[in-house]
């Protein structure tokens, strides 16, 4: 019965989102503090570091960090504002059940009540239709701790198949493009890494809205007289100053590495030394660029074909350099092809396993890289073990205590449970940290999915729209209300500290998974009294995997401000660049070139749809926005959607900037202002997806995901655009003081 | 430092002007209470002070140009302006909405502070003066008269509350400015941040008013339950923090008392300015501020020497703040490698 | 890190590396000395043909413009040479500093009826800090350290003269040239093109038919 319980609107208006402006007490009160604490930002996988003023159990201000060193103090707006999200009036303090009668839509009930009732729920869903129809979604907002106990939790606890994790829409295509060719998914560089490199590549990813505190790494770089190089279907920030810009129409990514990897084998800029003793199947990747020609790819990327030669001289003939990817190239139905595609290239050059050297995902979700690493994915156990892997399951059930047997198989990933709730498989739903009515692709399916369980449950610190309608909600901790550890996207595990603790009747997730866990008869598994024990036992679960904390301590991580996986034993000093010598992570050491032929995207423009959509984020806005649209001076800074166009797509349609148009695919339709800037290709236009409802950028996105990663093709959708009635302005609003002028 | 001969003879005139009202106010020093002599020489001094500032402050070009243009203004459509000035003397002057908007701690410690100071004076100058004071009606001891000068005017019994009221007005005022001045104090010391624009006549200037109301209330607590014991050795201590205090006046932050004002001479500015022409960005064409003020600007700048002259002919200061930003950037990034 | 008196940091204002992220507007809303109340600028240069953004700060005139037009004498420079927020019980509210800044620095915040500006975060400088904004910009735009840090990281020269028309300003705050050998910056210098008038090729793709 996962229906809205009131209209959308006096759900808003009961929970949000409302925006927090200020610290608690107003700006006024004065900056008296009872402690800082050292933790780190929420809001994106560089995990960079802050300190958090508290005071009474609030969280008061922030101060940078100078001495962590991956930012050294700096934080995009985000991070700054990070903290207005404690203390805010939507925090949810209390377990409430689904109530249409009741005002706002929900009544609080005792913790016993919810407990018992999402138990209750629990037993009857998977006695009447098996286990496996309660599923559980998960999210890389937490921790590496809690992201381990969900899969233990889902696997023993809920006794599930169908456990996944919103990293499916995020950092799928890197993980399994990279385990393919290089035997492991984790970024092969420290960042420190970026500055010793002479070529930085940046291919499908806006890293001065995305991953900000990078810039200062590539601006090392070029200080020292690196080029960079920026491929983007829009003129990005970071791109304004670059060296070579490569346009890049959407979906066709591979088709650009094919051909400068033709390039790179047509004039023999190759480290043949390196391809013979530590690759196989270069072959195959020769073989597949054959007709790959520059003029063949200009075509296709719309990228001139002297640019795209220009790339690969610099890229060929350069001792050192590093390609960094990240969802603009992965979000594809060959998303995996497009990892391939680029770590072909580093494979080709030598371009692994030495300073400024290697081929990168930037890992997008907070603790994106460690949540990805223990257990939440739908086939994977602690260590980025294989769950169908007879060997890693004995492993794990020795550590669990359990049988192998015990263990459930391989379940379904999360566009896929989506759909089996649509399809009425799957009946039951716990989710935590995942609110996949904004970030899954076709919102209005999704929607109706969720309308079709017979019970949905979340834990959730804010009513997320997903939240808005489950069953029962069970009010959980914020990132700043429970301690444990995270790994950022260099593979460098940091330590979260709590620095207050959980209002009201909140708990911390954990808590609330155990006590869950206790209910439903499997406490036996679920011994720890805090998190740390949690820690203790994903060591050890991980040891021997992979993705090897053994080593790793809390106090080490502490002291050390990070420790780089894989840390095989105690006292090992962990590994910040991986593959030194050119050993890679497969059984024999050698990485593997993959023929990457290339492919169109799922959909693809027509007379009906003749315009790419490809979406993405804003700097001020974090994924499905349940954190940063409720905070006052983020939401300032992009209050909603606007739809980015080329003046030439504007002019064609009779739009000028601030009209409002009805941007329409297969799926749905969303009208939104047009912003017009000579910054995006005029084939392209681009909405960003952090909004809700008639708001929703994934109104329009297609479901079809890759055969491999399923991840859906976020970044790739045909639609037709027409002029609605209506202007605002969309100017920017640090243009309107001087109008208003000193008056 | 040599003094501005124009100031002195204006704090001369300001000099004479006290020492002529005095005469005239008491009578021809019938009324003059010989006690309050030092609080005399001590206003005096402020007096001079205070007009001689004032008199160099308002000759500084950007000070005599405001100056000029706020009676311009004022007189322009004088019925409105004199229609306008009450409510904003209540506003801009007395109740100070500005800074309430700023912080209501920070307003409200003012506005104690403000009216206190304000009680006293009244109370206080006028007394030194000699224009102010009490007689005892008939033979009746608890009945007073308060006299301007040589004219009585309202009755009242000491017993009273208004007469208490009367009787302990400088109480009252000191109460006031000690609450105020530990607002303020409690506000400085909690707040790293104000801590660091602090100024050491920030510090003076709450210094000095907590001395001359600690002072004045010991007198009231040695006649009331001290039977007066102490009494002279607290008065010339009070006395001595009045006059110091009155001499403090010209040189520290409290000479904004007399600046202040000034503002309802902008009001007055920006208004006639608004229904003006605007001027216009010479960069991206927009209006941006009056024609009038940026006129004035120029004029002013070579006066304190500055010539924003433009070679090829113009002027800078005709761009608007926001293209100056802009253009800077453009320029800068133009010098370094050329992108943009 | 903290620096020490002898350390002498210096800000450097890189205007050409903004990403227009905005860190800074927010950072600045901390400052100690003017909570809730952001002083820096940041500015869309122009939003239709351009991602380039321009952020300013208070760049600390040796011989401030704004103090030398401020009739309420309300404009002070500290000894080492920090030009303040105007004294609060000063001002005025009369806006020239607002308009004669060369730089288009000083803010009229309204609701006080007062010119605040940026004062490079004194509350953080005078302890030995970066100021907020230079602290958090993730791409070192705004920098704050030691000359010999700026020479040993950053290429580029130091740059502290501009002029405006024929007024040449001295300020304490740095701005990055390639050369010094031009003097200067002169804001109104012509500036030059780049590959960016045509990201996409287009022009081009028109000659080659």
């Amino acid at each position: 019965m996962a229906k809205l319980p009131l209209t959308e609107q006096q759900l808003i208006e009961a929970y949000g989102p409302h925006l927090n402006e200020a610290p608690p007490g107003g700006w006024d009160a004065g900056l008296e503090i009872d402690r800082v604490v050292n933790t780190h930002c929420c809001f994106c996988g560089q995990q960079c570091g802050i300190k958090l003023k508290v005071r009474d159990n609030a969280v008061v201000g922030f101060e940078p960090w100078y001495e962590f060193p991956f930012n050294e103090g700096k934080l995009c707006p985000k991070g700054v504002k990070r903290y207005l999200q404690g203390s805010h009036p939507d925090r949810l303090l209390h377990p409430m059940e689904r109530d249409p009668a009741a005002p706002g839509g929900f009544r609080q009930v005792s913790w016993d009540h919810a407990l018992d009732r999402v138990v209750g729920e629990i037993r009857r869903i998977q006695q009447t239709y098996g286990d496996d129809a309660f599923a559980m979604l998960s999210g890389v907002s937490l921790t590496n701790e809690k992201s381990y106990l969900v899969g233990k939790f889902a696997r023993l606890g809920l006794h599930t198949a169908n456990l996944d994790y919103n990293g499916r829409y995020c950092m799928v295509s890197a993980g399994a493009g990279s385990k393919k060719a290089l035997g492991v998914d984790r970024s092969p560089n420290p960042w420190s890494d970026i500055p010793l490199a002479d070529v930085v590549w940046i291919a499908g990813s806006n890293v001065a809205e995305t991953f900000p505190i990078t810039t200062s790494y590539i601006w090392r770089a070029r200080d020292r007289g690196a080029k960079l190089i920026v491929q983007d279907p829009r003129v990005v920030p970071l791109a304004r100053t670059a060296d070579l810009f490569l346009g890049v129409r959407p979906g066709t990514d591979s088709a650009l590495f094919g051909a400068v990897l033709h390039t790179l084998i047509r004039r023999d800029w190759l480290d043949h030394e390196f391809v013979d003793a530590h690759t196989l199947d270069f072959d195959d990747a020769v073989a597949a660029v054959a007709d790959m020609t520059p003029r063949w790819a200009a075509d296709i990327t719309g990228v001139p074909a002297a640019r795209i030669e220009q790339a690969a001289e610099w890229w060929g003939s350069s001792a050192t350099g590093m390609l960094l990817h990240a969802r603009g190239i992965e979000q594809h139905t060959k998303g995996v092809d497009n990892v391939l595609a680029a770590i072909n290239l580093g494979l080709a050059t030598g371009k692994f396993g030495k300073p400024g050297c290697g081929v990168s995902t930037i890992t997008g979700q907070g603790n994106g890289q460690g949540g990805r690493e223990h257990g939440h994915k739908c086939d994977q156990l602690p260590g980025n073990r294989d769950i169908s892997n007879p060997e890693h399951r004995a492993h794990v059930a020795s550590v669990w205590g359990c049988d192998e047997s015990e263990i459930p198989g391989k379940g379904i990933p999360a566009q896929e449970i989506i759909e089996a709730i649509h399809a009425g498989k799957i009946k039951g739903l716990l989710s935590i940290c995942f609110n996949p009515l904004v970030s899954s692709p076709d919102s209005n399916f999704t929607a109706a999915a969720l309308d079709r369980l017979e019970f949905y449950s979340v834990i959730e610190f804010f009513l997320s729209e997903t939240a808005q309608h489950a069953d029962v909600v069970l009010p959980g901790s914020l990132h700043e209300e429970d301690e444990g550890t995270a790994t950022s996207g260099e593979g460098r595990i940091i330590k979260i500290n709590a620095a207050v603790e959980p209002p009201g009747e909140a708990h911390l997730d954990w808590q609330i998974l155990l006590d869950i866990a206790e209910r439903l008869g499997k406490g036996k598994y679920f011994p720890y009294k805090n998190t740390q024990e949690i820690f203790e036992e994903l060591r050890l679960a991980s040891a021997g995997g992979t993705a090897d904390y053994l080593g790793a301590t809390w106090d080490r991580i502490e002291n050390e401000m990070g420790l780089f996986w894989p840390i095989p034993e105690i006292g090992h000093p962990g590994t910040p660049r991986l593959f030194e010598g050119g050993r890679f992570f497969h059984p024999d050491g050698k990485a593997r070139f993959h023929g990457v032929p290339f492919k169109e995207s799922a959909e693809v423009v027509d007379d009906e749809y003749p315009v790419w959509l490809t979406t993405g984020r804003v700097v001020s806005q974090y994924l499905s926005g349940t954190q940063t649209r409720r905070i006052a001076g983020l939401v300032a800074q992009y209050p909603e959607p606007l739809c980015e166009m080329h003046p030439q797509l504007a002019e064609r349609i009779g739009v000028t900037d601030g009209d409002i148009v009805t941007v329409t695919s297969r799926r749905g339709d969303i009208t939104l202002p047009a912003r017009v800037v000579n910054t995006i290709r005029p084939d392209t236009v681009f909405i960003p997806y952090h909004w809700p409802g008639a708001k929703a950028a994934n109104q329009l996105t297609n479901r079809a995901v890759d055969p491999i990663s399923k991840m859906p093709e976020f970044k790739v959708a045909a639609v037709r655009i027409a002029r609605s009635p209506g202007h605002v302005e969309t100017t920017d609003r640090r243009d309107l003081e001087l109008h208003e002028g000193p008056s | 430092m040599s003094l501005d001969r124009r100031g002195v003879i204006w704090g001369l005139v300001g000099v004479a002007v006290t020492l002529a009202l005095t005469f005239l106010g008491s009578d021809r020093l019938v009324w003059f209470d010989a006690a309050l002599l030092g609080y005399l020489f001590g206003l005096i001094f402020a007096v001079f002070g205070v007009v001689y500032r004032y008199a160099v402050w308002i000759r500084r070009p950007p000070t005599a140009m405001l100056n000029r243009r706020g009676w311009d203004a004022f007189r322009q459509r004088k019925a409105r302006n004199v229609a306008a000035l009450p409510s904003l003397v209540a506003t801009q002057l007395l109740t100070q909405g500005f800074i309430r908007r700023r912080s209501r701690t920070r307003w409200f410690a003012h506005q104690l502070v403000f009216w206190g100071c304000i009680l006293a004076a009244l109370v206080t100058f006028p007394l030194t003066l000699g224009l102010l004071h009490f007689e005892s009606v008939g033979q009746q001891a608890d009945r007073y008269q308060v006299f301007i000068s040589r004219v009585g005017t309202l009755r009242f019994d000491a017993a009273s509350t208004f007469g208490w009221l009367i009787f302990h007005a400088l109480d009252i005022a000191a109460v006031l400015v000690l609450a105020g001045v530990f607002i303020f104090l409690r506000r400085r010391l909690r707040d790293p941040g104000a801590m660091a624009v602090e100024r050491s006549g920030d510090f003076l200037a709450l210094a000095g008013l907590f001395a001359v109301s600690v002072t004045g209330l010991f007198l009231t607590v040695s006649s009331k339950w001290l039977e007066g014991r102490f009494y002279s050795a607290l008065n010339t201590i009070h006395a001595l923090t009045v006059i110091l205090g009155l001499m403090y006046l010209p040189f520290g932050k409290l000479f904004h008392i007399f600046q202040r004002p000034g503002n309802l001479g902008v009001v007055y500015y920006k208004r006639a300015n608004d229904e003006g022409p605007p001027a216009v960005c010479r960069r991206c064409g927009l209006a941006f501020a009056s024609a009038q003020q940026v006129a004035d600007l120029k004029e002013v700048l070579p006066q304190v020497g500055f010539d924003y002259g433009m070679d090829g002919g113009g002027n800078y200061q005709d761009t608007c703040p926001r293209c100056r930003r802009v253009q800077l950037t453009l320029a800068q990034s133009a010098r370094v490698g050329g992108f943009g | 890190m903290r620096y020490g008196i002898d350390d002498s940091p210096v800000f450097v204002i890189d205007q050409s590396r903004c990403i227009g992220c905005e860190a800074c507007v927010q950072a600045c809303m901390e400052c100690g000395t003017h909570r809730g109340q952001s002083l820096i600028h940041l500015e869309r240069i122009d939003q239709a043909t351009t991602t380039q953004t321009a952020p300013m700060v208070c760049m600390h005139c040796e011989d401030p413009t704004c103090a030398q037009v401020c009739p309420a004498d309300a404009i002070k420079q500290t000894e080492d040479g920090i030009v303040q927020s105007a004294l609060k019980p000063r001002c005025i509210g009369c806006s020239n500093c607002v308009l004669a800044c060369p730089f288009g620095v000083p803010k009229y915040i309204a609701d006080f009826d007062q010119m605040m500006k940026c004062d490079m975060c004194t509350d953080r400088t005078s302890e030995g800090y970066a100021p907020m904004c230079a602290s958090v910009c993730p791409s070192e735009a705004l920098w704050y350290g030691t000359i010999e840090k700026f020479n040993e990281t950053r290429s580029g020269s130091l740059l502290r003269d501009f002029m405006f028309g024929r007024q040449e300003v001295r300020t304490k705050v740095y701005t990055v040239v390639d050369e010094l050998g031009a003097g200067a910056l002169d804001v109104f210098a012509p500036t030059r093109s780049h590959w960016l008038d045509d990201p996409f090729g287009l022009e081009q793709e028109a000659l080659d038919g």
